[in-house]
């Protein structure tokens, strides 16, 4: 019995061990597969190497598929399984009543810019600490276009086509200066339909597919041309000369057979393939599909003749769409004070240099990325364009962002497709969106 | 005596009871409550109890009824096509599998794919920088056609649900084609019963309870139809190729709005309740006559 005895308190102290110890970690739940996961594994393991017991990191890691719906529901259930979990720009409306504002170092200004730092702020308060950010570059084929720029016969061809179908006879640019009108025109001069003598079959890739990430891409155009989902008094603005000028380039170029047939359906995978196959010249899409396609044996069609340029100017100047992913403190959290000690330190400059060698992609001020961009070079631009292009909607993180980009989806496809008329589908854009921003 | 019979059963179905009040009628209450609820994520733990709204809402939702058109037209076409094709092959077949009746394992293969993954592999196999369909009509024909824009996505979508599941009908189909009586057959054909008329005259009314079966289970099948769709091409252009769980599923976990999703899979729910009365009770007099 006496044996019984102790070897049942001993149990119970190592029971009670183990729940302090628990207790005491900081569990952060990641944006699981990927770089972005490799990358929080080693900066958290450089944390853990110094850090004290009661504050070292733990990770964990959900599927990708539904994620940002499975946290939505742990964060509204109050879980208290993680003290520390992923935000993205587009969804910190949705998290932030679950979430603890923070206050950064102020060794934070010294790694990212302040539009960087606005990816991770709702209602003006800071919510996390950036990490990936993702915006969009002009991809181009500069093989193409630098003999698009001197052969005689190709520009003449190239005014002829522009005078035909835009209604100016236009000259080639370098795509660094190009407007939305010298993308279209370069576009109609690269399809085979348009133009049998073009090396490629279509001039560029859309992506079209009913999804909200594709409108993420087209709102470069739309902002360019001066769009925004609201004015300053909250009203709703898509109904605007800006919406219907950037929707209506989108259907010309696909009703022109510059984008393959089925764009209709496309997202990045597809369009990285169109790409990668050689069969198209220009693509506006995401930073992180430069990798691939300018790898030769994932993409021999397109692999060292790539050019990247910020998208092209519209009215309102030049702009990229840009979204971060990021971490933030869970209301719930058991071990607040661990939490804030390791987002003080993943702030920094340090921890961001760890972070972005280790495969994670932040838009670093220009002293920090110079320090990675040997082993990084992307980067570079990615925080360059960042910090001198970058916006986010006015609306952009609201609560119900993620609905207002499904709605525009559906609603912008559907006119794209043929299905709806502009009027019809901006119309009922707006109400929508009324309805959504209550 | 008689009472103690009804005593024992009472005793012995009440497990049977008990197991789907807690695995059925629970789920169902909740689902209940949420549906005459304003309810999202974010109060998924607390919804807020307001009346009859959502139901008022699915039903006044547009995108509820093109949802409920598109998955009856999907449904109805596939299921024809399925039993027709499957009847005809059955047929056809028949003379061969009689004697091969292994055959049968390989024909069956295409319905063992899971859904989500024809709808990937489809994706690959059409898509025109990657696929070998458009890559050999552009080979052989200059052209080829778009098979996933706004005007041709049903007919390839049904196509592809045609192809897969046709086997099924043929599975069925041929067993109850070969279960037909030789002797029946033969007498008939001693009549000069031959071709078409012994197939129309004989054959198919023997079969047409399997055929009325198949077409069932294939419509149903059909009707609730998401996995292929949506990881092929997802709600459509407009929202064109939304059947009825892609709009469950959306408004569920891409609006938020989960008092709605609910709502709107009571009245499916309530809408094939009364479908299966309906056939009950047609069965029933159709026994009594």
């Amino acid at each position: 019995m006496k044996r019984l005895t102790s070897l049942l308190a001993g149990a119970a102290m190592f029971a009670s061990l183990g729940i302090s110890s628990a207790l005491a970690e900081v569990t952060v739940l990641g944006w699981p597969g990927g770089p972005e996961e490799a990358a929080l594994r080693k900066a958290a393991d450089t944390y853990n190497a110094t850090a004290s017991d009661a504050d070292k990191v733990k990770l964990i890691f959900f599927n990708r598929d539904g994620f940002f719906d499975k946290l939505a529901a742990d964060l509204a259930a109050g879980s208290k399984e993680f003290d520390i979990n992923l935000l993205a720009t587009y969804a910190i409306g949705r998290y932030a009543p679950f979430m603890d504002p923070i206050e950064l170092p102020a060794s934070a200004k010294e790694a990212f810019s302040d539009k960087v730092l606005a990816t991770m702020q709702f209602d003006g308060k800071q919510y996390g600490v950036p990490t990936d950010l993702s915006l969009h570059f002009m991809y181009f084929r500069k093989d193409l276009t630098d003999q698009l720029m001197s052969d005689a016969a190709w520009k003449a061809k190239y005014a002829e086509i522009s005078q035909k179908h835009m209604g100016k006879a236009m000259e080639p640019k370098d795509p660094d200066s190009w407007t939305w009108d010298d993308w279209m025109a370069t576009a109609l001069f690269f399809t085979k339909e348009i133009n049998p003598d073009s090396p490629t079959r279509y001039g560029s890739v859309l992506q079209m597919k009913n999804l909200l990430f594709n409108m993420m891409v087209w709102h470069s155009t739309a902002r360019s041309m001066g769009g925004d989902w609201r004015d300053a008094s909250g009203k709703v603005t898509v109904d605007s000369p800006a919406f219907r000028s950037a929707l209506e380039l989108y259907k010309k170029l696909y009703d022109a057979g510059a984008s393959p047939k089925d764009s209709t359906t496309y997202e990045y995978a597809e369009a990285n393939a169109a790409f990668g196959s050689g069969q198209a010249a220009s693509m506006l899409q995401w930073n992180a599909a430069f990798g691939d396609l300018d790898n030769k044996e994932k993409s021999p069609g397109s692999a060292g003749k790539i050019g990247t340029v910020a998208p092209p100017a519209g009215t309102a100047g030049r702009v990229t769409h840009i979204h971060g992913l990021g971490l933030g403190i869970n209301k719930n959290a058991t071990n607040k004070e661990g939490a804030k000690k390791f987002m003080d330190w993943f702030a920094t400059p340090a921890a961001m240099e760890i972070y972005a060698n280790a495969g994670g992609s932040p838009a670093l001020n220009e002293g920090l990325v110079a320090k990675v961009s040997g082993n990084r070079p992307d980067l570079v631009k990615v925080g360059q364009f960042a910090g001198n292009y970058g916006f986010v909607m006015n609306g952009g993180t609201s609560a119900k962002a993620l609905q207002i980009y499904e709605l525009q989806a559906k609603e912008f496809t559907a006119y794209w497709s043929g299905a709806k008329s502009l009027d019809d589908a901006l119309a009922a854009t707006s109400s929508g969106m009324a309805e959504l921003l209550k | 005596m008689q009472h103690k019979t009804r005593k024992d059963g009472r005793i012995l179905i009440s497990p049977l009871v008990l197991f789907l009040a807690a695995l059925l009628g629970f789920p169902l209450l909740v689902d209940l409550i949420y549906s005459l609820s304003d309810v999202g994520f974010e109060n998924i733990t607390a919804p807020k109890l307001s009346g009859f709204g959502n139901y008022a809402k699915a039903i006044s939702d547009p995108e509820f009824w093109q949802a409920m058109w598109f998955s009856l037209r999907f449904g109805l076409i596939a299921a024809v096509l399925e039993v027709t094709l499957g009847l005809a092959l059955a047929i056809y077949l028949s003379p061969l599998l009689n004697k091969r009746p292994w055959l049968i394992a390989f024909l069956m293969l295409p319905m063992m794919v899971a859904p989500a993954l024809v709808g990937l592999m489809y994706r690959l196999i059409l898509h025109e920088f990657v696929g070998p369909v458009p890559y050999y009509l552009l080979e052989w024909f200059n052209d080829f056609p778009a098979f996933l824009n706004h005007a041709n996505a049903f007919k390839t979508l049904v196509t592809i649900e045609v192809l897969q599941w046709t086997p099924f009908a043929l599975l069925i189909l041929y067993t109850a084609y070969a279960s037909i009586p030789q002797d029946i057959l033969e007498a008939a054909s001693l009549d000069g019963a031959q071709g078409w008329r012994r197939f129309l005259a004989i054959e198919l009314p023997m079969i047409a309870p399997a055929l009325g079966v198949t077409f069932f289970i294939r419509f149903i099948d059909s009707f609730r139809v998401f996995d292929n769709i949506y990881t092929l091409v997802g709600s459509g252009a407009g929202g064109a190729t939304t059947s009825m769980s892609i709009y469950i599923y959306q408004a569920f976990f891409k609006v938020g709005n989960i008092g709605l999703a609910v709502a709107a899979s009571m009245l499916l729910l309530l809408a094939s309740f009364l479908v299966l009365l309906l056939i009950n009770k047609l069965t029933q007099r159709e026994t009594v006559a």
